[in-house]
């Protein structure tokens, strides 16, 4: 028995109480977690669940961690479909489930405020607010936007760049964009349109997004 | 479109190379041209030049060999023009190099400039757009670029020949660049640790190792031809040893540095004072990609190319040529000529029905000269103005269909010009699947200059939707094609990157040379396929082959195209080259010999007929004999059955045209 185990079953609660249920023998009934009877008796003597009869309810201690998990599991799942561009499917379950246990809180901020602080994960389930969440409701702005969320006329700094192939990180620098350049975003449609120093660049929607900048 | 100087004769040893090098559409080959007084092909879009030009020259009183090359954007190709430059400088023995440089553009040119510091081959930088900079509120301090980094920057403005004098000073003693960029520390060792396996080398073994380094595929053949085997094994694990301490390409990193380094110089040389001229010319480069004004702005471009090429080159010009000229003095002179001449066979040879005056000259000078003219003129200043590279953006999400990119227009409206050039240009596109496409596409069904000005010709004698049958028949098949191939043909396609130059006044002296230059171009390559072609239809009719050509084509011709048998003569020219065809077609529709679904159908075969003898050799020399092959099996029976097809169609639904 071990925290791994009580993460995963808080984690399996909240959920369930999304669902609007809170029925003990149904939580047995669905875990695959192999003697989760024990492990929620001690979830109990820790304070973190009350049980009677069959109903089960989180106590505030226990609902602040659930809450934590849960933030970072979706989080996970949100970075690998979004800055990784990983399908949804199992392997990214698995790897969110990894990456909740060792993602520290002041990562998951920067992750949550590099994403843009996103509303939901991608199977559309709430994502628990942080808060650096709450400082962008004053700030309204993230920091770091993919180039493409730029209105035109718009710029920025470039901060990182994440490409899909090697060849296109070469081909960019050879053009002048690198970190630290600033673009100018010039237009969308038909095709993307930048301007760099006195060169202007037309190019695929797709590099774009992988262009990240800090608006200047 | 056309390289009027690419002599691919070697030029003789002994003589010392001057190479010119710098970034695409910098002016290089305006510079070429002041140096040599040969003209090449000067264009205002990145990637006019993918072919190497040399000429010889006397500079500053002493003999060189002077060559332009592609421009490249980093001496690390990416793709095969760029490939061409780097080669020069690892396989010819270069004396001195002028490297252009876009002033406004100074950080990108300074990426090049450390690169061949590196090198170690003397060189002068030409400062060159000077005036574009200035009028940009640029202003550069050549003089403190020069101290810096050890070689001779001199302000130019080719165009006007400004400076000149200055850089011919400057080139009579070049200077070894002194300048060095630092790299990081694990690169720096990785260096150290390869220079000692390498070869001498016409470059310097440290700017070898770095692009080793980065990983540099196109020096596979080289390195094989050079090292053992053995050796390049220890390389590639120096390469992986260093790669791996950084989460980066090296090829990456090492850009990165220099950019680090032209940055730091740019801050001491570089200064923008501000004030930038509003101009005309920049809201026109607005507009031409504009979402919404990028579509009527296309439809003026090309309704004013209508006028000028199909209403006033095919019409009028044509009318003048054909009626007045020839049918009135030439050709009655030439037979009254061959009055003194009792031989009948050549007075058949020359005036008859299939005579190289009456017919082969008739065609080139008469019918199809005055279209081309007009084409050539309308086109340079289209490639001029910078609108090209503007097409593409707009056309950038269609051509991701056929697996290509919007930088694949550039080829493809430079085939309207002259496919078989257009083949070449294909070179500016990074992967063999894109190449193969357009080459494809090219063949299939882009009409060249002449032939498009004979079908406009023919089509402005019938009906507007006529036009539209056409054009909508010849688009969909490319689109469907190219669909379809990009499907069949293994490979990728590759990121669409392209550079938009500044939209600039053309220049009437540039226009002027140009296409004159390609009119002479056009004489002397169609002029004698035009007569070959006559030739051969001559021989046949006196042998009895035409008769039995027109045997076994009347099925086909007939039958399934629905065409007089005449029209089987103008296939038959049609494989020398597709305009001869079209010209052909259009002596029968004048002389009324074809009704409109007729027309339609004919012309809507020959545009999508075997390529011209010309550019199948094009397509054998840049992409194997298998693939061209390949295109013209799989066109030629293509071509029938959408004639046959659209032949049915329009018959069946009896459409008015
Ligand atoms: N205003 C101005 N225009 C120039 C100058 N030099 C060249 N141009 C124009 O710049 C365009 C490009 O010139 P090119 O000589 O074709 O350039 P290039 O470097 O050979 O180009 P690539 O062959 O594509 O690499 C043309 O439209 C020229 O007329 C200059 O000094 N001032
Ligand atoms: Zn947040």
């Amino acid at each position: 028995m071990s925290e791994h185990n009580i993460d995963e079953l808080l984690e399996l609660i909240w959920t369930q109480q999304e669902d609007g249920k809170d029925s003990l023998n149904e939580l047995l009934r669905v875990t695959d977690e192999e003697n989760a009877e024990d492990v929620l008796k001690r979830m109990a003597q820790d304070g973190f669940v009350v049980i009677s009869g069959d109903k089960l309810t989180f106590t505030p201690t226990g609902e602040a961690r659930a809450k934590e998990i849960i933030r970072r599991h979706r989080l996970a799942e949100r970075l690998f479909t979004e800055a990784f561009k990983m399908e949804v499917d199992e392997k990214i379950e698995y790897n969110a489930c990894e990456f909740e246990h060792i993602l520290s809180p002041e990562v998951t901020e920067s992750v949550c405020t590099f994403l843009g602080h996103p509303p939901t994960c991608p199977h559309g389930r709430p994502i628990p607010r942080g808060k650096c969440c709450e400082k962008f409701h004053k700030e309204m702005k993230p920091l770091v936007t993919p180039l493409n969320e730029l209105q035109p006329g718009e710029e920025g700094r470039i901060v990182f760049i994440a490409p899909k192939n090697h060849t296109r990180l070469d081909r960019l620098s050879t053009m002048g964009i690198i970190p630290g350049s600033i673009v100018r975003l010039h237009q969308k449609r038909p095709s993307f349109v930048l301007e760099v120093g006195e060169t202007t660049l037309a190019l695929d929607g797709e590099i774009v997004k992988e262009i990240y900048v800090k608006r200047v | 479109m056309h390289d009027h100087g690419s002599h691919k004769e070697e030029e003789p040893k002994g003589i010392p190379r001057l190479a010119l090098i710098g970034n695409p559409n910098v002016g290089k080959s305006v510079i070429f041209g002041y140096l040599t007084g040969k003209y090449v092909t000067v264009s205002n879009y990145p990637g006019t030049t993918v072919e190497i030009t040399s000429a010889r020259a006397h500079v500053n009183k002493k003999e060189y060999v002077v060559i332009d090359t592609p421009g490249v954007n980093s001496l690390l190709p990416m793709s095969e023009d760029e490939r061409v430059t780097r080669d020069i400088l690892l396989n010819e023995d270069i004396e001195a190099i002028i490297q252009g440089i876009d002033t406004k553009n100074l950080r990108r040119g300074l990426l090049i400039t450390l690169q061949l510091a590196e090198i170690g081959i003397p060189f002068v930088i030409a400062l060159n757009l000077f005036d574009e900079a200035r009028s940009r509120g640029i202003s550069v301090d050549a003089e403190k670029l020069s101290e810096t980094i050890g070689t001779t920057a001199i302000p130019t403005v080719a165009t006007l020949r400004k400076g000149m004098d200055q850089l011919l000073k400057a080139l009579q003693n070049p200077r070894v660049s002194t300048f060095a960029t630092h790299y990081d520390r694990r690169i720096e060792d990785g260096v150290v640790r390869i220079t000692p396996l390498l070869p001498d080398a016409r470059i310097s073994k440290k700017s070898l190792a770095l692009m080793l380094l980065a990983g540099d595929e196109s020096l596979n053949n080289w390195l094989h031809e050079h090292l053992r085997e053995q050796i390049i094994r220890e390389i590639d694990n120096i390469r992986l040893e260093v790669q791996s301490s950084f989460s980066e390409p090296l090829a990456y990193v090492i850009n990165h540095s220099r950019l680090m380094a032209s940055d730091r110089l740019l801050k001491e040389v570089f200064s923008e004072t501000g004030k930038r001229e509003k101009d005309i010319n920049s809201s026109l480069g607005r507009w031409s990609m504009h979402p919404v004004w990028g579509i009527p702005f296309l439809l003026a471009v090309l309704y004013g190319f209508y006028q000028f090429v199909g209403v006033f080159g095919a019409g009028t010009l044509v009318d003048f040529l054909e009626d007045s000229v020839f049918k009135g003095y030439v050709n009655p002179w030439a037979v009254k000529l061959f009055d003194y001449i009792p031989i009948m066979i050549l007075r058949e040879l020359f005036v008859g029905q299939y005579g190289i005056i009456t017919m082969a000259i008739t065609y080139a000078i008469a019918i199809v000269l005055p279209i081309v003219g007009t084409f050539f003129i309308a086109f340079g200043i289209l490639e001029d103005s910078g609108y090209l590279p503007r097409l593409a953006v707009m056309v950038n999400n269609i051509f991701k269909a056929m697996g290509l990119n919007g930088k694949a227009v550039l080829p493809m409206v430079l085939g309207l010009g002259c496919d078989t050039m257009a083949t070449l240009t294909a070179r500016i596109l990074e992967t063999r699947k894109e190449r193969i496409i357009v080459t494809l596409l090219l063949a299939l069904g882009v009409p060249c200059s002449a032939q498009m000005g004979v079908v406009l010709g023919m089509l402005g004698g019938i009906s507007f939707t006529a036009t539209l049958v056409w054009l909508g028949v010849v688009v969909g098949v490319m689109l469907l094609v190219g669909y379809l191939a990009s499907k069949v043909i293994p490979g990728t396609g590759s990121d669409f990157i392209l550079e938009l130059p500044p939209i600039r006044l053309p220049q009437l002296s540039n226009i002027g040379i140009k296409t004159m230059a390609r009119i002479e171009w056009y004489l002397r390559e169609a002029v004698p396929l035009f007569i070959l072609g006559t030739l051969i239809l001559f021989i046949s009719d006196k042998l009895g082959l035409l008769a039995l050509a027109e045997k076994i084509a009347a099925p086909l011709v007939v039958g399934f195209l629905g065409l007089p048998i005449k029209a089987t003569e103008a296939f038959i020219i049609g494989f020398l080259r597709r305009d001869y065809g079209a010209a052909g077609l259009l002596v029968l529709a004048r002389a009324g010999q074809l009704d409109s679904i007729q027309i339609v159908v004919s012309i809507v075969t020959i545009t999508l007929f075997v390529p011209c003898i010309a550019n199948f050799f094009m397509i054998i020399k840049e992409q194997g004999i298998k693939v061209a092959l390949y295109i013209t099996g799989f066109i030629f029976p293509f071509a029938f059955l959408v004639g046959g097809i659209l032949n049915f169609v329009l018959r069946y639904y009896q459409v008015a045209l």
